[in-house]
């Protein structure tokens, strides 16, 4: 009987790596400032080293005991670790990370190459609130992550639905990556929380400090009043965040001293996530993640419009693109006067049906009607379309399309 | 039996299809023995004039416009807006170099400088662009201040060991994660500072081909200039990226943004 070689099911993590990659400590930072001319050879060059090459967790620290053995003996982790309890610390100290079991089991069920490091993992799910040192949190990841996830929602968005009015655009790049939705995806990893946050508590776990019972939203997390009420969309564009808030949200830095909801922390954990994967990992495969893990999200985007009066606005659309003034026609009834009558109206521009739409009443069906053309005319989607940031990096420029550029939607 | 109401809208829409393949005739054409309307047709351009075939962002369309104004005109002086295609193609070039008003299409040149409050948004605006353009700009000035020199990432002693902090402890050190510290929300806005960008837009000469309307023609500041000169910069970088990439969109945001306020790049 022919044996068959079983591979082994050791963790690939701990399995000695073939070296292929520079294996020199100093590879990464040696390395940096020479061009890349491939961003294939760009993120090997900003890969780490495998864990078991240093066994502390700092590379320095390894060489340089090594190179003075003379000077007194560096601050090993053992000796701090044994000296202040865990107790004490406001999160679990970094050689932890290689420790969880949790940590190693959330990097493979995401699916991350073993180089990519237990500890800043770990350090991504410390909240400022949990520890307010900013070598030790989630804050700058985050930062990085919030406009990393903006981007590429962004031009998603605008390549594929050129015409969408902003405040659909809005409505949907919350769904997509808004503080909910990353919560939500943060609980479908399997993200949980400790109760308190601690150098004791598992490192796979969010820390953040939480709001006591009965206690309010904090201030700085409150929605403010704003300073002036009639704030449109396009001073909101440039003034507050992508999803068109009232205000600017506060800064992640400044939420080191208060106590946040849960999908705060959840928020700041899955952008951490993205920016320390683009730092370690470099942006093809920071793209890659977004898509598999944010875009394969379905979301109805004709779902998300409310219209005041469309049948106004259609017939200022038509006027602007030049096209009939729209008519609007019974096409078929039932039951008029019944109970429950049924209209169904169609909107002309000249021969051309704009828009179909069903009621009760003539006037429901119309509007219906002009709603249905609306949306036909702020949902058209290209065939295929060329990301910008596809080209980023990319030196074959022959597959660029340039996308379409809508004039805005209409204006009543 | 179907009401009267959808044959009245069949007629309706016949006159009007008729007289629109005839332009040149000005008589009623009348389909029945009764006018079901007693105006003359207007005299405005119909389509297939001259009219319609001038670009988008040159004339108001002209259904939309009323044939004469019924509102007082606003007090001050009034406020003039740039329509010579040459001193926009001007101010592309300050900011993109020689050759710089080749790089949008005409129409999208236009449209990046329009702001919304122009024409009540009938020839279209630039929130849009302006939206993604000020992701790009974001994230590029994120990039730049991790990338930037600083101080160095953790403390050491005079031999080059980590120092410990207060609770003994010394954080994972990496050589990715060495420019975190300089990524803060506070040094973000302040590179980003409104009146930073205006004042980098009025350079540009931006100021002067931005095509928008001020509430007070003589307050121009209170009426949101800068706001209006910052939304034209992010529109122009979101119209680079659409029309041709993110890969010239991020370059032309490190070398004429964000080097004017202060960063070096070296040649990646």
């Amino acid at each position: 009987m022919k044996r068959i070689r079983i591979p082994s099911c050791a963790t690939p993590s701990l399995a000695p790596r073939a070296a292929r990659r520079p294996l020199c400590p100093y590879a990464t930072a040696l390395q940096r400032s020479i061009a890349p001319h491939n961003h294939r050879i760009q993120a090997r060059f900003q890969t780490t080293t495998a864990v078991e090459n240093f066994g502390g967790e700092q590379i320095e620290i390894e060489a340089l005991a090594e190179q003075t053995p003379n000077a007194p003996a560096a601050p090993r982790q053992s000796q701090i670790h044994g000296s202040i309890r865990p107790e004490e610390l406001p999160s679990p100290h970094p050689s932890e990370a290689v420790r969880s079991v949790k940590l190693s089991a959330l990097r493979a069920r995401l699916s991350l190459p073993p180089r990519f490091p237990l500890q800043t993992l770990a350090r991504t799910l410390v909240h400022p609130s949990a520890d307010p040192d900013p070598n030790f949190n989630n804050a700058s990841m985050s930062m990085l992550g919030a406009n990393l996830l903006g981007y590429y929602t962004t031009e998603y968005l605008l390549c594929n639905y050129p015409r969408l009015p902003i405040s659909v655009i809005f409505a949907a790049q919350n769904a997509y990556v808004g503080p909910r939705a990353l919560a939500i995806i943060a609980r479908e990893w399997g993200i949980e929380a400790a109760a308190e946050p601690g150098g004791e508590v598992d490192p796979g776990l969010l820390q953040f400090k939480r709001l006591k019972p009965g206690e309010g939203v904090p201030a700085i997390l409150a929605r403010q009043v704003p300073w002036k009420w009639n704030t449109t969309n396009t001073h909101r564009i440039v003034a507050t965040d992508e999803f068109g808030s009232d205000n600017a949200p506060p800064s992640p830095h400044s939420l080191a001293t208060t106590p946040v909801p849960m999908e705060e922390a959840a928020q700041s954990f899955v952008r951490a996530l993205v920016g320390s994967l683009h730092l370690h990992l470099g942006a093809p495969l920071v793209k890659r993640f977004f898509k598999a893990h944010f875009l394969s999200r379905h979301l109805d985007i004709s779902t998300m419009f409310n219209f005041r009066t469309p049948t106004r606005d259609l017939s200022r659309l038509c006027a602007r693109e030049g096209f009939e003034s729209p008519v609007a026609r019974l096409i078929s009834e039932t039951g008029r006067l019944s109970r429950h009558p049924v209209f169904v109206v169609g909107v002309y521009s000249g021969k051309d049906k704009l828009g179909e739409g069903a009621g009760s009443s003539l006037d429901e069906a119309r509007v219906r009607a002009a709603a249905a053309a609306l949306k036909a005319w702020y949902l058209y989607r290209p065939v295929d379309v060329t990301l910008p940031s596809s080209m980023e990096g990319e030196l074959d420029t022959s597959k660029w399309k340039p996308n379409m550029v809508d004039c805005g939607e209409v204006i009543v | 039996m179907a009401s009267l109401r959808p044959l009245r809208s069949l007629f309706a829409s016949a006159t009007s299809a008729l007289s629109a393949a005839q332009p040149a005739q000005r008589a009623l054409v009348r389909t029945s023995a009764r006018a079901f309307s007693t105006t003359a047709p207007s005299r405005s351009p119909e389509y297939g004039t001259e009219a319609a075939e001038q670009p988008r962002w040159q004339q108001t369309p002209p259904r939309m416009m009323a044939p004469f104004r019924v509102r007082p005109k606003p007090r001050g002086p009034e406020f003039k807006v740039n329509d010579d295609p040459r001193r926009l193609d001007d101010a592309y070039a300050r900011l993109l170099g020689p050759g710089g008003d080749k790089v949008l299409s005409e129409e999208v040149k236009w449209l990046a400088v329009t702001h919304k409050s122009f024409d009540h948004g009938r020839r279209g605006f630039n929130d849009r662009l302006a939206y993604l353009g000020r992701r790009i700009v974001m994230l590029q000035t994120s990039q730049a201040l991790l990338n930037a020199p600083q101080a160095e990432a953790w403390p050491r002693d005079s031999k080059g060991t980590p120092v410990a902090d207060e609770f003994g402890r010394i954080p994972f050190l990496h050589p990715a994660l060495s420019g975190l510290r300089g990524l803060t929300g506070e040094a973000s806005d302040q590179v980003l500072d409104k009146s930073r960008l205006a004042g980098l837009a009025e350079r540009y000469g931006f100021d002067k081909v931005t095509r928008w309307k001020p509430k007070r023609t003589d307050n121009l500041q209170g009426s949101g200039l800068e706001s209006v000169l910052t939304t034209t910069l992010y529109a122009v970088v979101g119209a680079i990226a659409l029309e041709r990439g993110g890969e010239i969109a991020n370059k032309i945001t490190q070398d004429k943004i964000l080097a004017p306020l202060g960063f070096t790049f070296t040649a990646d």
